[in-house]
């Protein structure tokens, strides 16, 4: 009957959409591990200690561009962990605020906005009037591209907290400060760290904000207010180039990167079913 | 007011300080291209660069057409299949075995995008210009397949691209809608003698409102990618109905144009207004889809 | 031959056992209620006869019911939602759907009625016997949410009816309505008792006393005693029965 055939070809439907959603996923991890483990392998560790070789020379490495990458990172986390949780606890505990109401939707139109404008800005007002492009500036950018991650993961954290623990500390004497960062966060930790991890994960695979801000180099001083690499930008200009070791290093590259961002991601997002 | 309140305000402003910031870089950095050309930047296609400055002249609209022809390939292909997908986990899946499914789309999710560009470019690319090699053989007198184009770099190929790379979101929102739908209705379906089929189209019917946030707010993200497409879409100043030829989307014109452009007088402002042209769609975008999604509910 | 015969029947959740041995014969065209205080299995039992439990995967069930003479079993599951209707304790009208459509999109899947009037047909027919076509009559295109309680637990019932069942389930179906609306209810299933199977589940035994032609009384998942209902509340044969129609348990 027609009618049992449409229901047929409807599970048909749903099977096939499942693995057409899986099957890219599977092909590109398995694609940058096939491609990458063997350069690696052929380079040896010198991948991670040297520097890029000539065109079509063997050997050589992305020390720049890990050395670029950590500095970045660790430098947006500096400036940004701190900015994104204030704002978080701010949204959280003040909830009906205009401005926190305000915030809130600030907050989401970051979190889409394409992040090669967040390079274009940054660039507008650090490199231009800087005259270079620098590690500093690409810090920024990550930073702005952190921001609503974070403070959203906080602002979650915080409220997911039942509030008899609040009064509870609010009874004993505490000052609001300290009922926050005392009992509050520790109790949300796991949902705050899990929004730390997603949002330092995130930034580290980042390339359109770097492109205008750091600017890439293939060797650095490691000067914060010079022109810095890093991973993702590395990869994206040596696809680009016509030689093939390039090509070659590049693949190594992602490994490195993928390895990476699944080392920090995983933990964060196992931890939120666990 | 408390301290702690006090302490607190100058965090949240320089949330508020960013975006308005934003919006004035972008605002007043086009005001040179806009004082020049005026609206033609947006509904010409031409990008003439000089030395001269009275010589130049720049128009985005191949830009634009690759942003919104490429995203609405990407949301095309993503539709049926998060629906399909999102089906798959809540129904056919056991318990135990949901989250092993949701796991990897979240890791695609969160994914750098440039493992996807480099995927795309040494992968996917070769692929496709294989199809398209064979329809342009077979079928080029239908305008969608009649460009020849043997690099693979092409609308198409960045529409897939673009599809691969928003299905996990579009698909977790559709889940998590579908998920919630009352156990109630689904008893009730099941209870009329319905088939499997018959009871989707219905539980479908009920999350409507998020399948169409979902496509609006999908959309909004491919707009938005750079990396990833610029690698594959050829970066050639088209506008051409067929999937296969080669185009610019605005992301990939500022990331490709933007190395050299202060060389010229206008080029940075042309690129700026394009930024702003692109800021502008995806906020409108993303708005219409998050408006839909809170606004949806059934008496 | 009665409508269901159910024989030897359990249930288990997993480990847990829900109906530990229930035997029990339904007549044709009377109202048979199952009663019994919350949470001993009186829903699960209903939703047996429809076989809806096997949408929960860690379900076994053993033994047998005959519906009219064959296992509800071994027949096709579409076939028999179309001859066992169900209402719910929650009424549940599709929202999204025009109250027309809550009625018309079983009937033409089931392909009861395929050209337009034919359907229109089917769906006042359905709706004037649920006793609501005179509310809706005027908006059967707006919005099945748009309707109160009551209204929407008698859209519930046509949307059954219009499947021409031979027997109609309702699980505690007035359990969330106001006392005015559960009178029409009850006054509806009367009605309906004539030409329907009508087998109700309900937690109060005021509601068994004045509807139903038989009863039995469930208790932990065990039939603790059944019959006309007249004999059971008058002379209850057993002490926890007594203690139930008495209100002394619930």
């Amino acid at each position: 009957m027609l009618r049992i055939l449409k229901d047929y070809l409807f599970v048909v439907f749903v099977i096939a959409s499942a693995a057409a959603a899986i099957i890219p996923l599977f092909h590109i991890l398995f694609s940058v591990f096939y491609n990458g483990i063997p350069v690696l392998a052929k380079y040896g560790m010198e991948f991670l200690t040297d520097t890029l070789p000539p065109p079509n020379k063997a050997g050589g490495g992305i020390f720049p561009a890990i050395y670029g990458s950590l500095t970045m990172i660790l430098l947006s986390s500096l400036l940004g962990i701190p900015l994104a949780v204030f704002a978080g606890v701010f949204i959280a505990e003040y909830p009906n605020n205009p401005l926190s109401r305000a915030a809130r939707v600030v907050l989401m139109i970051m979190l889409e906005f394409p992040t090669i404008l967040v390079g274009l800005f940054v660039m507008a007002i650090v490199v231009i009037p800087m005259g270079t492009f620098s590690a500093i500036a690409g810090a920024m950018a990550l930073t702005i591209v952190m921001l609503p991650y974070v403070a959203t993961y906080t602002e979650q954290a915080i409220r997911s907290v039942p509030r008899h623990y609040k009064e509870a500390g609010y009874a004993l004497g505490l000052k609001k400060f300290r009922v926050v960062f005392s009992i509050t966060l520790k109790m949300a930790k796991k949902g705050f760290m899990t929004g730390l991890l997603i949002g330092v994960a995130k930034v580290s695979g980042e390339t359109a904000p770097l492109i205008f801000t750091a600017g890439n180099v293939w060797r650095s001083t490691g000067a914060l207010n010079e022109p810095a690499g890093a991973i993702p930008l590395w990869i994206y200009y040596l696809v680009q180039q016509p030689y093939a070791n390039y090509h070659e290093i590049a693949w190594g590259a992602a490994v490195v990167l993928l390895t990476i961002f699944l080392a920090i991601f995983l933990p964060g997002r196992l931890m939120v079913r666990s | 007011m408390d301290k702690f309140k006090i302490f607190l305000i100058p965090f949240i402003s320089v949330v508020f300080g960013i975006l308005v910031l934003m919006l004035a870089v972008f605002a007043i950095n086009s005001i040179p291209i806009f004082q020049r050309e005026g609206l033609a930047i947006y509904t010409e296609n031409v990008w003439i660069a000089s030395e001269t400055p009275e010589e130049e002249r720049y128009g985005i609209l191949a830009a634009i057409y690759g942003t919104l022809y490429t995203s609405l390939i990407a949301v095309l292909i993503v539709l049926p299949i998060s629906i399909g997908f999102s089906i798959f986990v809540v129904d056919f899946v056991p318990e135990r075995l949901k989250e092993a499914f949701i796991i990897p789309t979240d890791i695609m999710a969160g994914m750098p995008t440039i493992l996807f560009g480099i995927w795309g470019i040494f992968l996917l690319a070769p692929f496709l210009s294989g199809i398209a090699d064979f329809l342009y053989n077979t079928c080029s007198f239908i305008p969608l397949f009649s460009y020849y184009n043997p690099t693979g770099f092409s609308y198409l190929t960045a529409g897939v691209l673009l599809a691969i790379m928003v299905l996990p979101f579009a698909s977790s929102l559709i889940r998590e809608a579908y998920r919630a739908i009352p156990v109630v209705y689904r008893e009730a379906a099941y209870s009329l003698g319905l088939t499997r089929f018959e009871v989707a189209k219905i539980l479908l019917g009920y999350i409507k409102p998020a399948i169409l946030a979902a496509t609006l707010l999908a959309f909004g993200r491919a707009v938005g990618e750079t990396v990833a497409v610029s690698l594959v879409i050829g970066n050639a100043f088209n506008i051409n109905p067929s999937l296969f030829a080669p185009g610019y989307t605005i992301s990939s014109l500022i990331a490709n144009q933007f190395g050299n452009a202060f060389v010229y007088e206008y080029m940075p402002s042309a690129l700026f207004s394009a930024g702003l042209a692109l800021f502008a769609i995806g906020l409108v975008v993303n708005i219409v889809g998050l408006l839909v999604l809170r606004r949806w509910t059934y008496a | 031959m009665s409508a269901i015969k159910i024989e030897n029947l359990r249930l288990r959740y997993g480990e847990l056992e829900v109906l530990k041995r229930i035997d029990l014969e339904i007549p044709e065209n009377v109202c048979y209620a199952i009663m019994g205080p919350s949470g001993c299995g009186k829903s699960t039992l209903l939703k047996v006869l429809n076989r809806l439990v096997e949408m929960n995967h860690n379900v076994k069930i053993s033994g047998d019911v005959k519906l009219f003479g064959n296992s509800i079993f071994r027949m096709d599951l579409t076939r028999l939602r179309r001859e066992v209707g169900m209402v719910f304790q929650i009424p549940n009208p599709f929202p999204h759907m025009s109250i027309y459509d809550n009625v018309a999109y079983a009937v033409k899947c089931n392909g009861i009625a395929k050209k337009k009037n034919e359907v229109d047909e089917i769906v006042e027919w359905a709706l004037k016997k649920a006793a609501v076509f005179d509310d809706v009559k005027e908006r059967l295109k707006t919005k099945a949410s748009q309707l109160s309680g009551g209204q929407m637990q008698r859209l519930c019932i046509a949307r059954a009816l219009a499947l021409k069942p031979r027997v109609l389930l309702m699980d505690e179906p007035t359990a969330n309505l106001d006392p005015i609306s559960a009178g029409k209810i009850e006054e509806l299933i009367m009605e309906l008792k004539k030409e329907y199977t009508v087998v109700i589940v309900t937690h109060s035994p005021g509601q068994a006393a004045r509807v139903s032609d038989f009863v039995a009384f469930l208790y932990m998942g065990n039939v603790i005693e059944f019959g006309k209902t007249e004999e059971v509340f008058e002379n209850p044969k057993n002490e926890l029965t007594e203690k139930y129609v008495t209100g002394r348990i619930g």
